[in-house]
């Protein structure tokens, strides 16, 4: 019986040494060197007098506020992929013809990478041999030359991130939407009820929970979001599309100023659990009314 | 009314609602004016996600003159294979030009150990933590979900010091164990999720049997995990093959996925670009994750929801 007791502890030991070292551990170092004055090697003396001073510079740098202000405009961007992902499981749903076809189209661009998928949009967005000149050819004049212009190249890579996460917003809403109960479509029905007054008073409503997990999900690839601006525009023009996640890998290896790029990342963590501690706890707030009903 | 109450209601009447189909379940009706529409303004949806799959197919079996006219949706009007045996045998990424072949064999050799070693562990570990009175579990499994949410950059550093110290940074092996230790937390979130409603009675029963641990896990928990292991595998497979920042932060210069070629491909502003290379590079890039997906691609759902729901 006591080797019963022993055996699982000692089972969850690499876990948890790999939770601490790797996590914990890690944590806690990058914090500490956030203090220091490291650069292109780590130094672990802090002065405590200017304990804050990679936090000073970080706030007064132009490109971190850029960062900054690229996440939020990604964040927004990105969640018109939310409300096209809700769209589709709607029509979907609705419409039940062609659905394994529909979902197919649409969720496939999940499975590829976001390399790949930069890859193709960049060329798509070639402004001299790419989908604009193939437009002006039919006489149509349209600018989608968005990757060479500062102001601009964040909607290349939104709309980017849109395609390839639309379909996998789709497939979290018809999972929600086939939770919900058939006899409210007939109900509403009866009582001859607008459609989509159904869906704004009675089926978001319902799709709360559904509508959290995607929020949560969003947030949390907006603030991871590296790939796509690698393989769009790579940080470029000049600054314009750097992210925090771009600009403390930036940091590191560009820079090699070590103890900014820690800063950073503190704020990176800090940022996700600012969007994420709210999100959670009102996931777990609407599970657990509903459990109590 | 709540959606919990609301759905046990549907379980409960299913068989009710059965009997008077007729009444309520969606009419058989024709082909209206709204299912066009509904149906028109799907497939422009549909088009849009296309397209880019188009254009990179086609592209590729074209040659530079033609790409040159600017006609980007046109078929070829030559196809050629020459960009896909540039791409796979010449493509450069950095000063090597050895082709893509390289980072396709660094991605598979990256992928086989890095299964193995994320699925075991945490397997083991949802096991232990799922059906076992530990009495730390609740705490642990705190901090594993916290652990899953925490963004890559912050822990980078100190794990390039430690791969280094060991001496595998810059290898494959490198790569391998980074994305086990990256896909701890979520895995074994997953799989403790589906090891909790084992029920209690085949646990004691096991227990009775004088069985141990790792006879439990071996003889009962393994055979019965058949299911999670399918969907878990295809969420590792897809993560692992189209990660890039993990692969350019520890594969060095030798150890690089294919994602990492093909970003150094796509990203060189030097020279003027060959957009049938690039579009090819891609393709190959794509082509794994893609089978993966037409293949089962109803576990594929089921493995990247597991994932993103984290428990």
């Amino acid at each position: 019986m006591r080797w019963s007791r022993i055996a699982p502890q000692l089972a969850l030991t690499p876990a948890l040494v790999v939770t601490a070292v790797a996590f914990v551990g890690s944590i806690g170092w990058t914090a500490y060197l956030s203090l220091t004055r490291s650069r292109r090697l780590p130094e672990y003396e802090i002065d405590w007098s200017e304990w804050g001073r990679q936090y000073d510079r970080l706030f007064r740098d132009a490109g971190w506020e850029i960062s900054l202000r690229n996440l939020i405009v990604l964040g927004l961007g990105s969640a018109l992929a939310i409300v096209f992902g809700f769209v589709l499981a709607a029509l979907i749903d609705k419409e039940k013809r062609g659905e394994s076809l529909f979902r197919t189209v649409f969720l496939y661009p999940l499975a590829v990478s976001l390399i790949v998928t930069g890859a193709a949009w960049r060329w798509i967005l070639n402004p001299t041999l790419g989908a604009q000149s193939f437009l002006r050819g039919l006489g149509w004049d349209v600018d989608f030359n968005w990757l060479a212009q500062g102001d601009t190249a964040m909607y290349a890579i939104i709309l980017a991130s849109v395609w390839q996460s639309a379909g996998f917003y789709m497939a979290l809403m018809l999972a929600g939407l086939k939770g919900i109960n058939s006899e409210i479509w007939s109900a509403a029905k009866l009582d001859g009820v607008p459609m989509w007054r159904v869906y704004l008073e009675i089926i978001i409503p319902m799709m709360k929970f559904t509508f959290i997990t995607c929020a949560i999900l969003l947030s949390l690839g907006v603030i991871k979001a590296y790939d796509v601006v690698v393989a769009m525009t790579n940080g470029g023009p000049g600054q314009s599309t750097w992210v925090p996640a771009y600009f403390t890998i930036n940091a590191l290896s560009a820079k090699s100023n070590l103890g900014y790029a820690s800063a950073a990342a503190v704020m990176m963590l800090a940022i996700t659990f600012v969007i994420f501690i709210p999100l959670v706890a009102l996931t777990a707030w609407q599970q657990r009314k509903r459990e109590a009903v | 009314m709540s959606q919990f109450s609301v759905s046990e209601r549907a379980a409960a009447s299913g068989a009710m609602s059965q009997t008077r189909a007729p009444y309520f379940v969606r009419k058989k009706k024709g082909i209206t004016p709204r299912t066009i529409a509904i149906l028109v303004f799907l497939s422009i949806c549909a088009l849009f996600f296309c397209v880019p799959l188009y254009v990179v197919v086609v592209t590729s079996f074209k040659t530079m003159d033609q790409i040159r006219e600017g006609a980007i949706f046109s078929l070829p009007t030559i196809w050629t294979l020459e960009a896909w045996d540039h791409a796979w045998n010449q493509a450069c990424s950095g000063i090597k030009c050895e082709g893509l072949k390289v980072g396709f064999w660094n991605s598979v050799f990256i992928l086989f150990p890095s299964l193995i070693l994320s699925i075991s562990l945490a397997m083991v570990t949802g096991f232990a933590l799922a059906l076992w009175n530990v009495r730390w579990a609740g705490a642990f499994l705190f901090l594993l979900f916290i652990c899953a949410f925490v963004p890559f950059q912050i822990i980078m550093y100190p794990l390039i010091v430690m791969t280094t110290t060991t001496k595998i940074y810059g290898t494959l092996w490198a790569v391998a164990v980074i994305h086990a230790v990256l896909a701890m937390p979520v895995l074994t979130l997953i799989f403790r999720n589906y090891y909790k409603d084992i029920p209690t009675e085949i646990m004691s029963a096991a227990m009775m049997d004088s069985g141990s641990f790792w006879r439990i896990f071996f003889e009962i928990i393994v055979p019965m995990s058949g299911n999670i292991l399918i969907v878990v595998l295809i969420l590792q497979i897809t993560s692992i093959w189209n990660d890039y920042l993990i692969g350019v932060t520890f594969g060095g210069l030798s150890g690089q996925p294919m994602t990492v070629n093909l970003a150094n491909l796509i990203t060189i502003s030097t020279g003027t670009t060959n957009y049938a290379h690039n579009m090819a590079a891609a393709l190959l890039t794509a082509i794994p994750p893609l089978v993966v997906y037409f293949l089962v691609g109803k576990l594929f759902v089921q493995g990247v929801t597991a994932g993103a729901i984290k428990g």
